[in-house]
């Protein structure tokens, strides 16, 4: 096996978190009808070949035990995620995010789709003729998406107890930093391009992660409406990203490198962030690109890391 | 008898005035440059810090933030966004006398196509987005260049000015295919080039001009060096032999020359098209056919048309600013349906 399997739940309301997953989930491998975005899914038995169309769902997939055959590639490269790849191994890659090959989906012979809540009907009528298909109904930028998601993957893998199991701990350990945080402590998550930042949104889920750690993440509208994951920002108005801490995400491995390129931008290394030496450079992968509940917890190591804070897992 | 044709032009267009005239709109246009932003520095505020510098008294409460801004921002941005003008400006208007073609544009033809692939190629391989690869462009618009003649010279190309147009258009889509193409396998260059591509002004330093210098301070020597043969070019092949000229040896060093200027302001600036095309038909406009004063009107008209086209830029979406190649498309596609229409110019 090439994933850990999630520690049994040690929370002590565990009667409560089961009564929560029986409401989805009857019994465990019998059938269950699931609340998707396109209608009632009936779902029976464990599924055997699982093929995960969103990151989100891989990610959820692997962190309840399941072991997904196929998945799509990160935005920004050819494989999985750098996070997911020791934890998936060589797993087939059936197209990206932006387009699914759907005949290697057929060829993968899947008997449960995962998709993303942004899944279009067209695309779903197509897909769930080959396997069940569970599109969430959550809003993709609600701020417990990943947390409603990874409900509805676990009760169709029949795994809703360790999907609340995972969310707990989630909770808990996010708890447990927001506590060392002071209050109205903001941070900003940016891109950093020769031209200016690139702002990304507060809605997007590793936004939502620092905010659960106690972060003030306001983008200060500087991502309008209808733009919802990021806008590029002019070098004159850099003082609008200047905050307590500030993240920045690179798609490239080697985040000191991209830290140095900022720094040789005057306008940024006037920031007072930058001053204060509070600038973080993060894996873009893994904090503009993913989500699910091993991304909740990276980010969190993150977080941890940056602050000095000890917050085991 | 009335006065030659060639005198009655001369007085009667006066490209020394009009060239004056360019050049104080363009001084204008700099200081507005520098005035006007997507930040909260405002233009009075600019003002007040530009005619306060010299003295350096700073009394002012924001002079601090508002020098920052000038110094820093919009002061390397608009000597870039003159060069970068200059640069293609002049780059258009020796294409379009080489293939006697007024809508040979470096952008149109797949001379900046070829630039943009080269870095693709260079980021794939490596290279950072923030080191300049002023010789990896220069290298990729000379190969640009080289497609561009070589096209000019099929049967039935060169002498429609129209069919080159196609060709170039061609050429483009094959040059963007494979950039595209480099950008889909290798998003991490994607990530780099993806604001770099449409052409922007903002975030370049002083230090990333000096490294355009020497190849603009050599394509500037050879076009002093052959506008005078270039002209007698006009005239035909033979008469250009018959006045002492060597065509070919012409050609190359335009096409070296093209290459440097094209190449450099690629480099620093990314994709701005049509600035060679708007620039030598306004200079044809004012001054005459005669490649020897248009060249001189393409270094104030292509520097006017970008740093106006820099400072429409930042204002139209604030915060945010908009890629200035977008700009210059919108001012250039009229002025080349225009240039199509006129055909006053089947081949200069």
């Amino acid at each position: 096996m090439f994933f850990n399997r999630s520690r049994p739940p040690r929370v002590s309301g565990i009667a409560l978190l089961c009564g929560v997953a029986l409401l989805v989930v009857s019994t465990v491998g019998a059938a269950r009808t699931l609340d998707t975005k396109y209608g009632d899914v009936e779902v029976d038995g464990t599924p055997e070949r699982v093929v995960t169309l969103y990151e989100g769902a891989l990610d959820a997939a692997v962190a309840l035990g399941a072991t997904p055959v196929a998945a799509i590639a990160t935005r920004g490269g050819d494989g999985v995620a750098r996070y997911m790849s020791d934890r998936v191994g060589a797993i087939d890659i059936v197209g990206t995010a932006r387009e699914t090959n759907i005949e290697a989906v057929v060829a993968q012979r899947p008997d449960l789709i995962l998709a993303s809540s942004r899944l279009t009907q067209k695309q779903y009528a197509l897909l769930s003729k080959i396997a069940h298909t569970i599109v969430p109904a959550n809003d993709t930028f609600a701020s417990d998406a990943w947390q409603q998601e990874t409900r509805l993957y676990g009760a169709a893998l029949g795994r809703g107890e360790q999907a609340e199991s995972l969310i707990a701990q989630y909770e808990a350990r996010a708890a447990a930093i927001r506590a060392r945080v002071s209050d109205d402590t903001s941070a900003k998550l940016v891109r950093w391009m020769p031209q200016g930042p690139l702002v990304m949104a507060d809605i997007i889920f590793s936004s939502r992660v620092l905010a659960d750690a106690g972060f003030d993440v306001d983008d200060d509208a500087l991502v309008p409406q209808g733009r919802p994951h990021s806008d590029p920002l002019s070098l004159e108005n850099v003082d609008r990203i200047d905050s307590d801490w500030l993240f920045l995400a690179t798609l490239n491995a080697d985040g000191e490198k991209a830290l140095e390129t900022a720094r040789t931008s005057p306008a940024f290394t006037r920031l007072n962030v930058v001053k204060r030496d509070q600038v973080v450079p993060v894996d873009g992968q893994l904090w503009t690109s993913a989500s699910g509940p091993i991304a909740a917890e990276a980010i969190l190591d993150d977080i941890a890391g940056a602050l000095g804070v000890d917050a085991p897992r | 008898m009335s006065r030659p044709p060639a005198a009655r032009t001369h007085t009667r267009r006066r490209p020394g005035l009009w060239f004056a005239l360019l050049t104080a709109a363009l001084a204008l246009v700099c200081i507005a440059s520098l005035m006007f932003g997507a930040g909260s520095t405002g233009p009075i505020t600019s003002l007040a810090t530009l005619l306060h510098a010299p003295a350096g008294d700073g009394g002012w409460a924001s002079s601090g933030e508002a020098r920052f801004v000038i110094e820093s921002l919009r002061g390397p941005r608009t000597i870039v966004g003159v060069l970068v003008g200059a640069a293609l400006g002049v780059a258009g208007a020796l294409l379009q006398a080489v293939t006697r073609n007024p809508l040979a544009e470096p952008g149109l033809l797949g001379v900046s196509a070829g630039s943009v692939l080269a870095v693709a190629l260079a980021l794939a391989f490596g290279e950072s987005a923030a080191t300049l690869r002023v010789p990896v462009a220069q290298l990729g618009a000379l190969a640009g260049c080289m497609a561009v003649l070589a096209a000019a010279r099929l049967r039935g190309v060169g002498n429609d000015p129209v069919r080159l147009v196609l060709a170039g258009a061609v050429l483009s889509g094959v040059l963007d295919a494979l950039t595209y193409m480099i950008l889909l396998v290798d998003e991490r260059t994607a990530d780099e080039i993806r604001f770099w591509i449409v052409g922007s002004l903002a975030g370049r330093r002083l230090t990333d001009v000096t490294a355009l210098l020497p190849g603009l301070a050599i394509a500037a020597a050879i076009v002093v060096a052959i506008a005078r043969p270039l002209a007698a070019l006009a005239l035909g092949e033979r008469v250009a032999t018959g006045l002492g000229h060597r065509p070919r040896l012409v050609r190359f060093m335009v096409v070296i020359a093209v290459a440097l200027l094209v190449g450099s302001a690629t480099a620093i600036a990314g994709l701005i098209a049509f600035v060679g095309l708007v620039a030598p038909f306004a200079a044809r406009a004012l001054a005459g056919p005669d490649v020897r004063r248009t060249l001189w009107l393409c270094l104030p008209a292509g520097a006017l048309m970008v740093v106006t086209a820099d400072i429409v830029s930042r204002l139209v979406v604030r915060p945010s600013e908009l890629p200035i190649g977008v700009l210059t498309a919108l001012i250039g596609a009229p002025v080349l349906v225009a240039v199509v229409r006129l055909r006053r110019l089947p081949s200069l």
